[in-house]
């Protein structure tokens, strides 16, 4: 068996391609999950019931889903349930952002209920409103608790794009594997999809790690 | 919209037969995941010096490389490379387990430095050796520290099996994804997989919840 690894530098601009789509991917979905995340940690701790109840149930609803199969539903259901056309990217950045949403949204959520009770009692001590103290209180001290658990989401995101490659996303994943099928070059460009994922996501994990570290909280 | 669940009903025994992959390939997994990466976990932690730069660079890079990456690779370019052909189920078990043990290790050593250095001196202070130190007083700490990470590792596992349908292992994903295409109602059959993996999940996720609450004091220290 030889092997060829030209392949892959002639079609470096493919690759090339797909990682951007990735990287817009990650960076687009992160965008709209911050404070997707941030609505659904206030409605949950907002103290109207129902608000809560929907926050919960869609928490855990896309925390117990695999991304893959919510992926594949948003891929048949978006067209015929608002009758518009999806281009497959759109598609993607709805199903990924269903998903980080319900995370960061249970992130926010364990990060403002770890602010300890006399810090908001403080506030209103000082006649501060229910919002300026959720506002210029609890958030702030609640984000450097926040932050490292984002970074692990980032990182997650980061490889979850990969599976949008099932709906014909042309991401890293998806022109790799094109040009496998058209070259018939399994080996080479199956390595060079992981060799590419790990050069970006390698420097990730470990800034993630460092960050965990910085961040600690020393109790 | 209509929505009409009769394929469904139609081929019921066929799914059914997926929902048993799945559930056989996330507990071989698991399994598989626990004992390697317990291991690696404590090979790194309490293992030779040398062996420890290449086991972080095992975890570290199966933590930066995409699940479906590895899964792909396994099944697709590792015959090339060794001649030989692994049926899906077993390249998908490998491919997991190779990912999965990884998280496992990081969880493993992560339990053993929460352990404060205090413990691991008193014992010594008593007269232990250093494996009864590391058996009877950092282990039972550090194990019940690690159930909650360890806990979410099997609704991990459980959702990364359905990723094994782009490999056509014949799991509840990819027979949903049959199911779908020759019956023309994918909206029914992705509305019921939904259905039937968080009723999966979701008692997982809460008894892994509820059994770290009854024994979390245990860890304390």
């Amino acid at each position: 068996m030889s092997y060829d690894w030209s392949v892959v530098w002639r079609h470096a601009d493919l690759l090339w391609e797909g990682t951007k789509v990735t990287i817009f991917l990650a960076v687009t979905t992160m965008i709209i999950a911050v404070p997707g995340g941030i609505v659904l940690a206030l409605m949950r701790l907002s103290g109207i019931r129902i608000l809560a109840a929907a926050s919960a149930t869609f928490v855990e609803f896309f925390r117990n889903l695999p991304l893959i199969l919510v992926i594949y539903t948003a891929y048949y259901i978006l067209p015929v349930a608002t009758g518009l056309r999806f281009s497959p990217i759109a598609t993607a950045i709805v199903a990924l952002s269903l998903n980080v949403s319900a995370y960061n949204g249970e992130t926010f959520r364990a990060g403002i209920a770890s602010i300890r009770k006399g810090q908001s009692e403080a506030g209103y001590a000082l006649g501060m409103s229910r919002t300026r103290v959720m506002f210029e209180i609890v958030l702030p001290q609640a984000v450097r608790r926040v932050l490292p658990v984002l970074a692990s989401t980032w990182v997650s995101l980061f490889k979850d794009t990969s599976l949008v490659s099932v709906i014909s996303v042309g991401d890293l994943a998806f022109e790799s594997m094109r040009v496998r099928s058209q070259t018939f070059r399994v080996l080479e460009m199956l390595t060079a999809m992981a060799v590419i994922y790990w050069l970006l996501g390698y420097p990730q994990a470990k800034l993630v790690d460092w960050i965990n570290k910085r961040y600690r909280v020393n109790e | 919209m209509s929505l009409d669940f009769t394929p469904l009903f139609d081929s019921w025994r066929f799914l059914l037969g997926g929902l048993g992959l799945t559930l056989g390939l996330s507990a071989l997994t698991i399994v598989f995941s626990i004992v390697l990466g317990g291991a690696l976990g404590l090979a790194r932690c309490y293992g030779p010096a040398w062996l420890r730069w290449p086991l972080v660079f095992y975890i570290d890079s199966m933590r930066s490389i995409p699940v479906l990456v590895v899964l792909i690779w396994t099944y697709f370019a590792l015959p090339v490379v060794t001649g030989v052909t692994l049926p899906p189920f077993w390249a998908a078990t490998l491919a997991l387990t190779a990912h999965i043990s990884a998280y496992v290790a990081e969880i493993i050593r992560a339990g053993i430095n929460s352990v404060r250095a205090g413990q691991e001196r008193a014992a010594f202070a008593l007269g232990m050796s250093r494996y009864r130190a590391i058996r009877d007083i950092i282990l039972p700490q550090a194990l019940v520290r690690m159930l909650p990470a360890l806990g979410s590792i099997l609704s991990i596992t459980i959702k990364d099996t359905a990723i094994a349908a782009v490999i056509a292992v014949p799991e509840y994903m990819n027979r949903s994804q049959t199911v779908a295409g020759q019956s023309f109602h994918p909206i029914e059959v992705f509305i019921v997989a939904m259905i039937v993996y968080f009723a999966i999940l979701f008692p997982v996720t809460r008894a892994v919840d509820m059994i770290y609450a009854r024994y979390a004091y245990l860890g304390r220290s």
